[in-house]
């Protein structure tokens, strides 16, 4: 190879080049363009030189090329593949890299800017398609963090009023006891009860009975100034919580407050007249609990209602209180579990995709002696402090797998149906939990993928650590692991991550304001979010209306569970009710 | 106290990447960049000072070598971020009567920073400033761009989020007109966070600063180039028309950064407003 080539060659080199060939002056101005790219963006030669580079650019590009490419030549004399469009004679844009390198002013003439500019169509879709996903893993963390924040406010406070509610209430309070004692005074609750609520809300409506509930707590907030926290605890119940010097000044504040509330309002145009019956306790010592107190207000705020209402009445740490009571319930409990008169009754559970009946939610019934038909809400709680919670754990368990194995021989559908079981906050640290569903499974030889255990929010919250012990045995199990009642606690997805969850239940009292409540909505959707962020089914309890059931498919809702397709069931009308509604229509109670 | 005070100097100035040459008794004259670079675009202006004044320069956080781990989305969600880190400049240094030369955004940043200290500016000289980019309806004011235009600049910054990230960025080949320059220069000129550059040209291009122009206390330079994309004349008019303490220069230069294209011409400019002004 010792021929050099001559003039020729190097003109068809620049002229011919697989890849467009300019030269510019500093401002950008074309001076000399090849062929290849006379031909590739479509414009006369005559047209494009004169002509800025830059103006066949879209404008983003060109503020880019004037804030960064100009400044870059003319201080390093260089750039290497800059990502820009060029828009050729019909308009369209094309994809292209960027090379160009400046020879500086010298001897009189000009600075020179070489350009290389060649199409990068592939290489711009790969990089959009990367940079898109980028953006949208960003903006989906974001949005998550956002829902969790939101979701978090939401958590701890009443939509209605503003107020905390009963889970914001305690934090609160727990960030102002960290913060400080407040000497020698000593906490007390005050427990609100409006009288006759109910009559508002079912002569004027709910909206009424809404607006009468903001008006009582802006009178609450303002008469109650100063370092109490006001919170309503549900429907027309509030409760104001402060240090006090004694009870006297507690009582003060109470006597205070029905003075402010008697005031008439005005309610859709009416002048109403309202009324409370207020229970005031004045902690005993500093180990007194928040629940403790709200517990011995509320009973004597019923005192107040019994005595007449409109007057506060002002518990006293000697008077005898339904402990007594509770006793002879427990013994009742023992031995109701004992002589078997507890029930266990079964809702379905939809998917809400195919509105099929995709489950059951197994949920234990009292036949009291003298009460009737009792729901767990009557007597879990009881059982949870007295440990007969344990014996009527297991007892509901293998009631229930019994059941599937009877559901099972009986018909195709009963063979893939899920068996949602409650387990409690105590059951959660027993250390035999684990052995026992072990048995209980073994005993019926029941797929454990059909068995799904449920916990509370608060119960996981109580112990995480030995929370997350016992689930990762449970799961290792093969059963599935539901959180209960979630948004009513700390709604923390964070720790939400760390346990092996398959599902989250959400609380019924945001379904119930879902469609009439914005405040709800927000928080189902959160929640539903929430779920799908990591991974896990969202199921919600206590639909009641088409409408509810409609909205939670909209939102993206798994599975649903309520009154509108079913109330609990006793197992032989449950298997009717699954026999009739095996079509797959949307189910009705 | 000494040695705190000297961990919070430290902390700035390593933030900023504050660079300071020239003559050390000299007056002050601090350069601020603007969108789309860093100090090294100053180089081609500095020698025309650099014997008489003592130079100050430094990177917005985000840009050249400053700390990136110190960009904060809510502090430089707005200019007053920038002004605040600018006058930590000054207060770490213990710098008095600047001379401030700013460049585009940056123009913007020093209206903000002599507003809030004024006694810390005898100067200022505004590079290519504009207040607002896009056009305001409302009033009729003219920016040059639409909002449509700033969604695009925000797609073109996308394109090239790749040439941006400093590892994935292609190597320039280089010159081989321009020796002198070392190949770290040519590699690092004006790289940027990709991230960083696109909340950057945000809160550039979505400022409005015109409001507060007229509480400017201090005596300014505006240096208008022709044929500037991001600063068109009536820009320059307006700015002039509204900082009361003005002079306006036209220069010769084209383009928007008068300092890298006709330094000469800038810098001379610049020296005959600082001997002649009152």
């Amino acid at each position: 190879m010792t021929d050099t080539p001559g003039r020729g060659h190097f003109e068809a080199l620049f002229n011919q080049a697989p890849c467009g060939y300019l030269m510019t002056d500093d401002g950008g101005r074309i001076t000399a363009v090849n062929d290849t790219f006379v031909s590739w963006t479509g414009y006369g030669r005559s047209h494009l030189l004169g002509s800025q580079l830059q103006s066949l650019m879209p404008i983003g590009d060109q503020i880019l090329y004037s804030t960064h490419c100009i400044p870059q030549l003319g201080i390093t004399g260089a750039v290497s593949e800059i990502a820009v469009e060029i828009v050729g004679a019909k308009g369209e844009r094309r994809a292209a890299l960027l090379s160009a390198s400046r020879s500086p002013a010298s001897d009189g003439e000009p600075a020179v800017v070489r350009v290389i500019i060649f199409s990068a169509h592939e290489r711009r879709m790969y990089e959009q398609e990367l940079v898109a996903a980028l953006r949208a893993a960003e903006e989906s963390e974001a949005r998550r963090a956002e829902a969790e924040k939101e979701l978090q406010h939401l958590a701890l406070h009443d939509a209605l009023t503003g107020l905390p509610n009963r889970a914001g209430l305690k934090s609160e309070l727990d960030q102002q006891l960290a913060g400080g004692s407040a000497g020698a005074d000593r906490l007390a609750v005050l427990f609100i009860d409006l009288d006759h609520f109910k009559a508002v809300n079912d002569s004027l409506g709910h909206a009424a009975g809404d607006e009468l509930l903001v008006s009582v707590a802006q009178r609450l907030l303002s008469a109650a100034a100063g370092t109490n926290t006001v919170a309503r605890l549900s429907g027309d119940e509030f409760v104001v919580v402060d240090a006090f010097a004694g009870p006297t000044e507690a009582t003060g504040l109470a006597a205070g407050l029905l003075e402010v509330l008697k005031t008439p309002m005005q309610i859709e145009g009416l002048e109403i007249v309202t009324s409370a019956s207020i229970g005031v306790a004045v902690a005993k010592n500093a180990g007194e609990t928040l629940e403790d107190l709200i517990r011995r207000a509320d009973i004597a705020m019923y005192r107040a209602k019994e005595l007449g209402r409109s007057r506060w009445e002002l518990h006293e740490p000697a008077e005898s209180d339904p402990t007594v009571d509770r006793l002879r319930a427990l013994g009742e409990l023992r031995s109701g579990i004992r002589e078997g008169a507890l029930r266990v009754h079964y809702q379905p559970r939809i998917d809400l995709r195919t509105w099929r009946t995709s489950g059951v939610e197994a949920l234990v019934r009292w036949q009291h002696p003298t009460r009737g038909l009792l729901p767990p809400s009557e007597f879990i709680t009881m059982a949870e402090e007295s440990g007969l919670v344990r014996p009527l754990g297991a007892w509901v368990l293998g009631e229930t797998l019994k059941q599937a194995d009877n559901w099972r021989g009986e018909g195709p559908g009963g063979a893939s149906l899920e068996f949602a079981v409650n387990l409690s906050a105590r059951q959660l640290n027993d250390p035999e939990l684990v052995p026992m569903v072990e048995a209980a499974l073994r005993l019926r030889s029941i797929d454990p993928a059909l068995l799904l255990l449920e916990i509370t929010e608060t119960a996981l919250m109580a112990d995480p650590a030995a929370a997350l012990e016992s689930l990762t045995a449970l799961k290792n199990l093969g059963v599935g692991l539901a959180v209960d009642d979630f948004g009513t606690g700390y709604s923390s997805l964070t720790y939400l991550k760390k346990f092996p969850i398959d599902e989250l239940k959400i609380d019924q009292s945001f379904i119930n304001g879902l469609g009439s409540d914005s405040g709800d909505s927000a928080i189902v959707g959160s929640c539903i979010d929430l779920a799908h962020a990591v991974g896990i089914r969202a199921v919600a309890e206590g639909v009641e209306t088409p409408g509810q059931a409609h909205t939670l498919k909209a939102m993206g809702c798994d599975l649903a569970q309520g009154y509108h397709f079913a109330r609990p069931l006793p197992a032989p009308l449950l298997k009717e009710w699954l026999d009739a509604n095996a079509g797959g229509e949307p189910a009705c109670a | 106290m000494v040695e705190a005070a000297t961990a919070a100097v430290s902390t700035v100035i390593r933030r900023n990447n504050v660079t300071v040459s020239g003559r050390a008794d000299g007056p002050v004259m601090m350069f601020a960049h603007g969108y789309g670079c860093d100090q090294d675009m100053w180089r081609r202006l500095l020698p025309y000072f650099a014997d008489d004044y003592r130079l100050v320069l430094f990177d917005h956080v985000g840009a050249g070598h400053s700390d990136v781990d110190a960009y904060d989305r809510e502090k430089y969600g707005s200019l007053n971020g920038y002004a605040a880190d600018l006058l930590e400049i000054c207060e770490s240094l213990q710098l008095k009567d600047v001379i401030l030369v700013a460049h585009s955004v940056s123009a913007m940043i020093a209206v903000i920073a002599a507003i809030q200290e004024p006694e810390q500016f005898s100067r200022l000289i505004l590079v290519a400033p504009s207040p607002r980019y896009t056009n305001d309806s409302a009033d009729g004011y003219v920016g040059g761009f639409s909002q449509e235009d700033i969604e695009g600049l925000l797609a073109s910054l996308d394109s090239n989020y790749f040439a941006w990230a400093e590892a994935l960025a292609p190597m320039a080949m280089g010159n081989p007109e321009t020796p002198e320059l070392s190949e770290e220069l040519r590699s690092s000129f004006c790289r940027t966070n990709p991230s960083i550059a696109r909340h950057f040209a945000r809160v550039t291009f979505l400022s409005d600063t015109r409001q507060v122009l007229g509480r400017v206390p201090t005596d300014c330079l505006i240096l208008q180039c022709s044929d500037d994309l991001l600063a068109p004349p009536e820009v320059g008019t307006y700015v002039h028309q509204h900082l009361e303490r003005s002079s306006l220069v036209q220069l010769q230069a084209t383009g928007h950064c008068p300092h890298v294209s006709a330094p000469k011409a800038t810098a001379e400019a610049i020296l005959q407003y600082l001997a002649f002004s009152p």
